[in-house]
C-alpha cells in the first residue's frame, strides 16, 4: 500500500528537489494558462480586456500566494528553508570573522579531544578481532578458591577439550616461541608463535598468499617444519617478495619452508602482540625444547586455548557444558599427582572450574592494563566537552543581545517562532560540524602522540588503522549532539522574546531577566565542572612526583643493555656458556666500559620469575607465599647497577657448577624470613622435596623489580656459572658514555659470530622512563585539560560580570547620584561575583569528593582527597575568577553618575 | 483568504477526485465542471484551486500529464490514478455512512 504510494510520490519529490526550475517553470505557465483562459472567458462575456485580466487575477488572489501554496504542496519546504539557513548562516559566519574563529576553536578543542580519545578508546577497547563472526569466540580462564585466575593450560588437557568437548565448533591453542631466524646472511630475533593445526580455521582466517596449516600440519611431533608468515613481517624482512612461499628460513638452525603469508590486518588474538611467524604446535620439541616433555606432561600450563562456541548454545550452557569436562579431566591429573603434593594444594587444584570470557577482542592483556586510565581520560574529555557547550551557550545568549534587531525585523516580516527556532538550531548545527571536522582534523593529527599511552613494546598493532569509520560517526554525532546542547538555549530564548516583541515592549525583549539569571547558571556549572579536573590534574602532578622521587634502588644512568640467545642458533650449552664468557670478557676491555655483568632478567621489563622455595628453618603456614622473585646474574651485576651489598660478598669466580651452590638475598627477603638474624651462611632451596642446598652469601639492598609502584618484594639471586643450561641473557654495562657503546657491542658479538643477533639495545634509564610513560600521559593531559576548563570558565565569568555591568550602568548611576560610594558599589558588583565562584566551588568539591574516588587507582601514595590538589585548585581557580572579574568592576566603580544617567 | 467558507476542508479533495474520475481534465476546465455539476451551489475560489491539486498529486491519488489543447497551447491535465481510484471509494463509502446518519437525525428532530 506505502510502496504504491511511494511509486508516484519520490519520483515526484525528487524531480522538484533535483528539477526545481522545470517544476517552476511548468507551475508558472500553468497558472498562466489558468489566467489567459479566464481572461479569454471575461472578454466573451463582454468586458474589456484589461477588466477581465483584472476579474482573473482577483478570482485567483495573487499568482505569488498561490504558487507558495502549490509550494508547500510538494512537502519539501523544509528542505528547502534548511538550505537557505545554511547559506544564511554561511553569509553571518564571514560577516563575524573573529567571533565565529572563537566558536570554530572551541569547538574544534572540544570535540577533537573527544575524537581523539575515542578512536584510542575504539581501537583498544571496542574492535573486535578481525575474524569471522568474533562474537562467538571465548577464551578459556580457570579460577580456584583462592581466586587466581589463570588462562593457561596443558597440552594434555587442551587434546582431551578439543576431542571430547560438545560446546564448541572448534577450538584452538598458542603459545608463544623465541626464534632466531636466518635468511640469506642475515640473523635476527623474530616473535614466533606455536599454534595448533586448526588455528585459522577456528579464527576463519584466509591467506593473503600461499595457504595456512591445517591439522594435517600438526601430526607427529618434530615433523612437520613449515612455517606461515604474518603480513607485516614479510613486508619488513623480505620487502613482500612473493618468491618467499615454497622458500626455505632457518631458525633456531633449523630450515623450515614457508607456506603462506596472513592477510595485512590479522594480527593473531593478542592486540599487544606481533608475530612474526608461526609455526604447528607439534613443532614444540624443536622450538621450544626444554622442558622435553611439553607435548606431554599435563602439569606444564604454557597454552592459551580460544574456542567458536557453537551458534546454537548460550555462553551458559558453552560454560556449563565444558566445565564439567574439565573437571573430569582435570580430577585424573590429581590423582596422578605425586605424593608429595600437599593436601592444601590438592584440595586448592580441586576448587579449580573453567569459565569462558568473552572473545570477540581475543586476549585482553593489553585491554585490562589501559582500560581503567582510558576510561578516566574519555571522561575527562566529555566533561571538556560540556563546559564548552555552556560557555558557547553563554556566547550564542550574548550574541542574542546584539541582534535583537534583526529578530524583531524577521518577527515583523511574519517569521514564526519555529521558523527562528530552526535557524538558530541550524546556525549552531553549522558551528559544530565546522567545529568537529576541525577536531577531526586534530584527533587525527595527535593519533601518534597519544598512542604513547600504551606501552611500546604493545602498541605495534595499532600503529596505524586506529581511524576507522566509527571514529567518523562517532565526530559527526559528537557535533550534532553538541549543537543541539549549547544551541538550545539561546534558539529557545528567542522564541520566548518574540513574544515579548510581539506585545511591543522591546526593553521587556533586551532586559529580561530570566535568560540574565540562565546565564549565571552557566558559568556556575563551569566552575564547578573544572574544579574536579583541577584537582583531577593535581592529583596526577602530586603522584608524579611522589613517582619520580622513588628511590629505585639502583643506580640507572650510563647503563647500556643489550640482549642475545646463542642457545636459539643451536648451540650446545657448553659452546653457549663460552659464547657468554668471551662476549662478556671482551665487552670489559672495551674503552669506556667500567663495569659489565650479565643477568637473566631486567628490571623494570614489565615481568619476573618467581620461584617457590623452602627456607631452613622455617615452617610455613598452609597456603602462605613461599614464592619470591628470582634473577640469574653473573659476578659484577650488582656493581654495575650500583645495588650496595650491605652484608657477605658478591658472586665470584670460584662460585661455579663444580663448587657448592650459592645465592644472595634482598634485605626484605632477610627480614621476612630471618628477623634480626644474620642470614649469612643459612640455606635455602628451589627443589620442595629436597632440602635446602644454596648457602646464603650475600646480602644486597632492595630495589623495585616489576614497577616503581610496586611494595617492595622479597628477591634472590644465583650465579649464573651455577646454571645448568643458559637461554637469553641480557648485558648489563656501565659506560662514561652510553652513546657510542651499541654500535661497540654489536661491533664485538659479530666477531664472535656473525649469526648470533645482539636484539633490545636500550638504555636502563629509558627503561625507567618508559615504565612511567602512561603515568607521565595521563598527567599531561589531565592538567592541560584542567587548565582549558578553568580558562574556558574565567572567560564565562567575565562574559557574565562584564555584561551584567554593562546593564546595571543606570543602576549604578542612579545610586551614586543618590549618595553611595565606590565601596558600596564595589560590594554590589562583587556580590555577584561570589556568590557565582562561591556556589560553583561548594558544588564542585562536592562532585570532586565523589567522581575523584575513580581515579584513586591509578595514584601513586595520594589519596584522592588529597587536601593539596583541593586547596591548590580552590586558589587557582578564585585567582582566576578575580582576574575575571577585575576589570568589569573597576569599570562598574568608575561609573560617572551623569553620564550614566544621559546614556537611556 | 482563498479558502471557501461555505466548503468544508476535505470536501474540496473529495470533490476534485469524483470530477476526475469521469474524465481528465486540466485546471481551468475542472473549476468549470466544479460549478457547472454543483449548479453554483458550491462556490470555489479559483485561487484554492491549483493547491488543492497540486497536494492530490503530492499525495498520489491523481498524476498530471502535459498535452496539447485547441489553438497550439498546452495545459496540465490531471487524471485519476490507480490509488486515487481506491481512496475515492472509500471516501465515497464514507461520506453515503455519514449523510445518511445525518439523514436520519434530520429525520428524527422533525417527528
Amino acid at each position: 500500500m506505502d510502496f504504491a504510494r511511494w511509486r508516484f510520490t519520490i519520483p515526484l519529490r525528487l524531480r522538484s528537489l533535483f528539477r526545481r526550475s522545470a517544476v517552476e517553470s511548468e507551475l508558472e505557465e500553468e497558472l498562466r494558462d489558468y489566467l489567459e483562459r479566464k481572461t479569454e472567458k471575461g472578454i466573451a462575456g463582454g468586458l474589456s480586456a484589461a477588466e477581465a485580466r483584472r476579474a482573473a487575477l482577483l478570482d485567483l488572489g495573487g499568482i505569488e500566494q498561490r504558487k507558495e501554496e502549490c509550494r508547500d504542496a510538494r512537502g519539501l519546504r523544509w528542505l528547502e528553508e534548511f538550505w537557505q539557513d545554511i547559506r544564511y548562516g554561511v553569509r553571518l559566519l564571514r560577516k563575524q570573522p573573529g567571533f565565529s574563529a572563537v566558536v570554530v576553536l572551541a569547538l574544534a578543542l572540544g570535540l577533537g579531544a573527544n575524537t581523539a580519545l575515542f578512536s584510542l578508546f575504539n581501537s583498544v577497547l571496542l574492535r573486535a578481532l578481525p575474524v569471522r563472526h568474533a562474537e562467538q569466540l571465548v577464551v578459556l580462564s580457570v579460577t580456584d578458591e583462592e581466586d587466581s585466575a589463570a588462562t593457561t593450560f596443558s597440552y594434555p588437557m587442551y587434546r582431551e577439550l578439543r576431542d571430547k568437548n560438545s560446546v564448541f565448533s572448534s577450538i584452538l591453542a598458542q603459545a608463544g616461541a623465541e626464534l632466531n631466524a636466518t635468511y640469506g646472511e642475515k640473523s635476527e630475533k623474530a616473535r614466533g608463535e606455536l599454534v595448533s593445526g586448526n588455528y585459522f580455521e577456528t579464527l576463519g582466517v584466509q591467506p593473503w598468499l600461499g595457504r595456512l596449516f591445517t591439522p594435517a600440519d600438526d601430526r607427529i611431533p618434530g615433523a612437520h617444519p613449515v612455517a606461515v608468515l604474518s603480513y607485516p613481517y614479510w613486508q619488513r624482512r623480505f620487502g613482500g617478495d612473493r618468491s618467499i612461499v615454497g622458500g626455505k628460513l632457518i631458525l633456531n638452525g633449523h630450515p623450515v619452508t614457508v607456506i603462506g603469508i596472513t592477510p595485512p590486518g590479522f594480527y593473531g588474538t593478542d592486540l599487544a602482540e606481533g608475530t612474526d611467524i608461526r609455526l604447528p604446535m607439534m613443532m614444540t620439541p624443536i622450538f621450544r625444547p626444554l622442558p622435553a616433555n611439553r607435548l606431554q606432561n599435563a602439569s606444564h600450563q604454557w597454552l592459551e586455548i580460544i574456542a567458536r562456541r557453537k551458534s546454537t548454545m548460550s555462553p551458559a550452557q558453552a560454560e556449563a557444558g565444558i566445565d564439567v569436562l574439565y573437571r573430569q579431566v582435570h580430577e585424573k591429573q590429581i590423582r596422578e599427582l605425586p605424593a608429595r603434593v600437599s593436601d592444601y594444594q590438592k584440595r586448592v587444584a580441586r576448587s579449580r572450574h573453567l569459565k569462558l570470557l568473552p572473545g570477540s577482542q581475543g586476549l585482553r592483556h593489553l585491554q585490562e592494563q589501559i582500560s581503567h586510565a582510558l576510561l578516566i581520560l574519555f571522561g575527562i574529555t566529555l566533561v571538556i566537552l560540556l563546559i564548552t557547550c555552556a560557555n558557547l551557550a553563554n556566547l550564542f545568549l550574548a550574541r542574542n543581545a546584539a541582534r535583537a534587531q534583526e529578530i524583531a525585523m524577521r518577527l515583523a516580516l511574519g517569521a514564526t517562532r519555529r521558523r527562528l527556532l530552526r535557524q538558530w538550531l541550524t546556525e549552531s548545527l553549522l558551528f559544530a560540524l565546522l567545529g568537529g571536522g576541525l577536531g577531526l582534523l586534530l584527533a587525527i593529527w595527535t593519533q601518534s602522540a597519544l598512542l604513547h599511552f600504551v606501552p611500546a613494546n604493545e602498541r605495534m598493532n595499532l600503529g596505524h588503522a586506529t581511524l576507522d569509520p566509527s571514529v567518523f560517526v562517532f565526530a559527526f554525532a559528537a557535533s550534532l549532539a553538541t549543537a543541539l546542547l549549547f544551541g538550545i538555549v539561546p534558539a529557545l530564548q528567542i522564541s520566548r522574546r518574540s513574544l515579548a516583541a510581539q506585545q511591543g515592549d522591546a526593553r521587556l525583549a533586551q532586559n529580561e531577566m530570566a535568560p540574565h539569571r540562565f546565564r549565571g547558571a552557566l558559568v556556575l556549572l563551569q566552575i564547578a565542572l573544572s574544579l574536579p579536573l583541577l584537582i583531577g590534574a593535581g592529583l596526577f602532578l602530586h603522584s608524579l612526583r611522589n613517582l619520580k622521587t622513588i628511590a629505585p634502588g639502583f643506580d640507572e644512568s650510563q647503563v647500556v643493555l643489550a640482549s642475545l640467545n646463542p642457545a636459539l642458533n643451536g648451540y650446545s650449552p657448553e659452546r653457549t656458556r663460552a659464547l657468554y664468557d668471551e662476549f662478556l670478557g671482551r665487552v670489559r676491555a672495551l674503552p669506556g666500559v667500567r663495569s659489565a655483568a650479565l643477568a637473566v632478567g631486567v628490571v623494570l621489563s614489565g615481568g619476573w620469575d618467581s620461584i617457590t622455595v623452602n627456607v631452613e628453618g622455617y615452617q610455613p603456614r598452609e597456603g602462605e607465599d613461599m614464592n619470591p622473585n628470582a634473577n640469574t646474574v653473573s659476578p659484577d651485576y650488582f656493581a654495575t647497577l650500583r645495588m650496595a651489598i650491605v652484608a657477605g660478598r658478591d658472586f665470584n669466580e670460584h662460585d661455579n657448577l663444580q663448587s657448592g651452590k650459592v645465592g644472595i638475598i634482598n634485605q626484605t627477603m632477610a627480614r621476612y624470613f630471618f628477623g634480626t638474624q644474620n642470614p649469612i651462611g643459612k640455606k635455602f632451596g628451589t627443589d620442595e622435596s629436597a632440602p635446602a642446598d644454596i648457602e646464603i652469601v650475600g646480602v644486597v639492598q632492595d630495589a623495585k623489580y616489576v614497577s616503581l609502584r610496586e611494595k617492595t618484594q622479597r628477591h634472590f639471586y644465583v650465579p649464573i656459572a651455577q646454571e645448568p643450561r643458559l637461554m637469553d641473557l641480557t648485558l648489563h654495562v656501565r659506560t662514561a658514555d652510553a652513546r657510542p657503546i651499541a654500535g661497540m657491542l654489536r661491533q664485538t658479538l659479530q666477531e664472535i659470530d656473525p649469526h648470533v643477533p645482539l636484539y633490545d639495545v636500550t638504555t636502563l634509564a629509558n627503561q625507567l622512563d618508559d615504565s612511567l610513560a602512561g603515568d607521565r600521559l595521563i598527567t599531561w593531559l589531565s592538567t592541560a585539560f584542567g587548565v582549558l576548563a578553568t580558562l574556558l570558565a574565567t572567560i564565562g565569568l567575565y562574559g557574565v560580570i562584564a555584561f551584567s555591568v554593562t546593564q546595571r550602568t543606570r543602576e549604578i548611576g542612579i545610586r551614586m547620584a543618590l549618595g553611595a560610594q565606590r565601596w558600596d558599589v564595589l560590594r554590589l558588583v562583587l556580590r555577584q561575583v561570589a556568590w557565582l565562584v562561591l556556589l560553583g566551588a561548594i558544588l564542585g568539591t562536592a562532585i570532586s569528593l565523589g567522581a575523584l574516588r575513580l581515579v584513586a587507582s591509578l595514584l601513586y601514595d595520594v589519596r584522592a582527597e588529597d587536601p593539596l590538589a583541593f586547596v591548590g585548585a580552590a586558589v587557582i581557580l578564585l585567582t582566576a575568577a578575580a582576574l575575571a572579574a577585575f576589570s568589569p568592576v573597576r569599570r562598574a566603580t568608575l561609573v560617572n553618575p551623569t553620564v550614566a544617567l544621559r546614556y537611556e | 483568504m482563498s479558502k471557501p467558507s461555505d466548503l468544508v476542508q476535505g470536501t474540496l479533495d473529495f470533490l476534485l477526485l469524483k470530477i476526475l474520475a469521469v474524465e481528465s481534465l486540466h485546471g481551468f476546465a475542472i473549476g468549470r465542471r466544479l460549478q457547472q455539476v454543483s449548479k453554483g451551489d458550491l462556490r470555489v475560489s479559483d485561487g484554492s484551486l491549483y493547491p488543492a491539486l497540486h497536494k492530490l498529486e503530492q499525495k498520489g491519488w491523481i498524476s498530471a500529464l502535459w498535452k496539447p489543447t485547441e489553438n497550439n497551447r498546452r495545459a496540465k491535465f490531471y487524471a485519476l490514478t490507480k490509488l486515487g481510484r481506491k481512496h475515492l471509494t472509500q471516501e465515497s463509502e464514507q461520506w453515503d455512512r455519514l449523510s445518511s446518519a445525518i439523514f436520519a437525525v434530520m429525520k428524527l428532530k422533525e417527528a
